[in-house]
């Protein structure tokens, strides 16, 4: 797989986005709040991918994990560069986020229902913070600042969010 | 190094989110290396973390991926590079364009600017060559009408020969009776200064009568004053420029007598 990717073989590329292209797409969007920017970041992060295929090293983690790293700095790049404001933030994600759903793709929704149930089932602290990551789009650097939490609590909460996320999801 | 108090610090997750430091993130790879435990707990982070985002994934609308795989080129490599090479590239392109259109337009300023001066020589020879047909049609026309009234029955012609003042000189008339025509033809006689002129005279009943004046430089016939009847000899004398009521006999300087018939 990634040595196809390595060989630049067309196909890949077509796999990778079938499979990542929404996942992708949706941390895009949720940091830079706009579908247009979004489908940018998301072509930019794909050609980046595309092209900086050699810098990925499988020992140092999933290929989903590099793509999202790289996708994510992208998105984080053009919120800078566009001084999109950050207390906007907590606002009206949930809105636009469900708005694109209802355009896109009605089994989401399904999906957005059994995530919230999920969500709902985590403890108020860790639900915080997986939702500002994960949904809002913060980093955790943000969240510690926006809401004075330090960042060493950030980073355990999120530990325990996802783990309990783990759990769940493993049914 | 306490491996689960590492892991529990969230650090992994951390790492797995993108949210860390260069050497936070070199130091995080390092201890995968050495502890297999941190590097199955990362690949057990991953795997959440995937699986949330596809359950939050939005689809993209198809024209990103149409877009995506056409700036891909066949052989794989995408061709939009990096915008850095790309805007160089453009740059570079740009000031060869410029060039090239700069040096383009010069040449064809130059070259503007030589035709131009071309046409004008030719515009000019044009012209030279009009004139010149002008006045050898004006020339012609006068040689064909002398030459008609030269070979006219109906003009006498009168030959002057040079007197002691000028034996050289040499000149005719032509003389219409009937209609009083007078034409003159130099053979040759000298030019005058600017102050001076040649008038001619006809005499008649032994005075001179006024038939105008000539430069000593004409070829051709000369149109001079109308004579009547009786005129028995013509002669030309040397005057003011302008002429003279009454003639210099001194300065004569041809005369021929009317043949009878």
């Amino acid at each position: 797989m990634v040595a196809g990717l390595k060989a630049h073989d067309k196909s890949f590329l077509d796999y990778l986005y079938d499979h990542y292209s929404g996942a992708l797409y949706s941390v895009i969007f949720r940091v830079v709040r706009d579908e247009g920017v979004a489908q940018e970041v998301l072509q930019d992060a794909f050609l980046k991918i595309w092209n900086k295929i050699d810098a990925y090293d499988t020992t140092k983690g999933k290929l989903f994990t590099w793509m999202l790293n790289v996708t994510r700095n992208l998105a984080v790049d053009r919120t800078r560069s566009k001084e999109i404001q950050k207390v906007k933030k907590t606002d009206d994600i949930d809105l636009l986020v469900n708005r694109i759903d209802r355009q896109e793709q009605t089994e989401s929704q399904v999906d957005a229902i059994g995530l919230n149930e999920m969500l709902n089932r985590l403890p108020e602290e860790q639900r915080f913070v997986i939702d500002h990551l994960y949904l809002k789009g913060f980093t955790q650097s943000e969240l510690a600042e926006e809401f004075n939490i330090p960042l060493g609590t950030v980073k355990t909460r999120t530990r325990l969010g996802l783990n309990e996320l783990r759990k769940i999801l493993k049914g | 190094m306490n491996i689960s108090e590492y892991i529990s610090s969230g650090i992994l997750e951390a790492y797995a989110i993108g949210g860390l430091s260069d050497a936070e993130r070199a130091d995080v790879e390092k201890n995968m290396t050495q502890y297999p435990e941190i590097r199955a707990e990362l690949s057990a982070i991953e795997e959440a973390q995937e699986m949330l985002l596809q359950k939050l994934a939005i689809n993209p609308p198809a024209s990103v991926k149409t877009k995506l795989m056409h700036s891909v080129g066949p052989r794989g490599k995408a061709v939009a590079l990096n915008a850095f090479v790309q805007w160089k590239f453009v740059a570079a392109a740009s000031i060869f364009l410029a060039m090239f259109l700069g040096f383009l337009a010069y040449d064809y300023r130059d070259r503007w600017l030589h035709t131009q001066v071309a046409l004008n020589d030719l515009m000019a020879q044009n012209q030279q060559v009009a004139q010149d047909y002008q006045r050898v049609n004006v020339r012609l026309d006068k040689m064909e009408n002398d030459l008609r009234i030269v070979n006219d029955p109906s003009f006498t012609k009168v030959v002057m020969r040079g007197t002691a003042n000028a034996p050289q000189s040499l000149a005719s008339v032509y003389w219409n009776k009937e209609s009083k025509e007078v034409y003159l033809s130099i053979q040759s006689m000298r030019e005058l200064t600017q102050e001076k002129q040649y008038q001619l005279w006809a005499i008649i009943d032994g005075k001179p009568v006024d038939a105008g004046v000539f430069d000593g430089n004409v070829s051709g016939l000369i149109h001079m004053k109308e004579i009547a009847q009786g005129a028995v000899t013509f002669a030309v004398t040397i005057e003011a420029r302008g002429g003279t009521p009454s003639p210099t006999l001194e300065t004569m300087q041809v005369a021929g007598v009317v043949s009878k018939g």
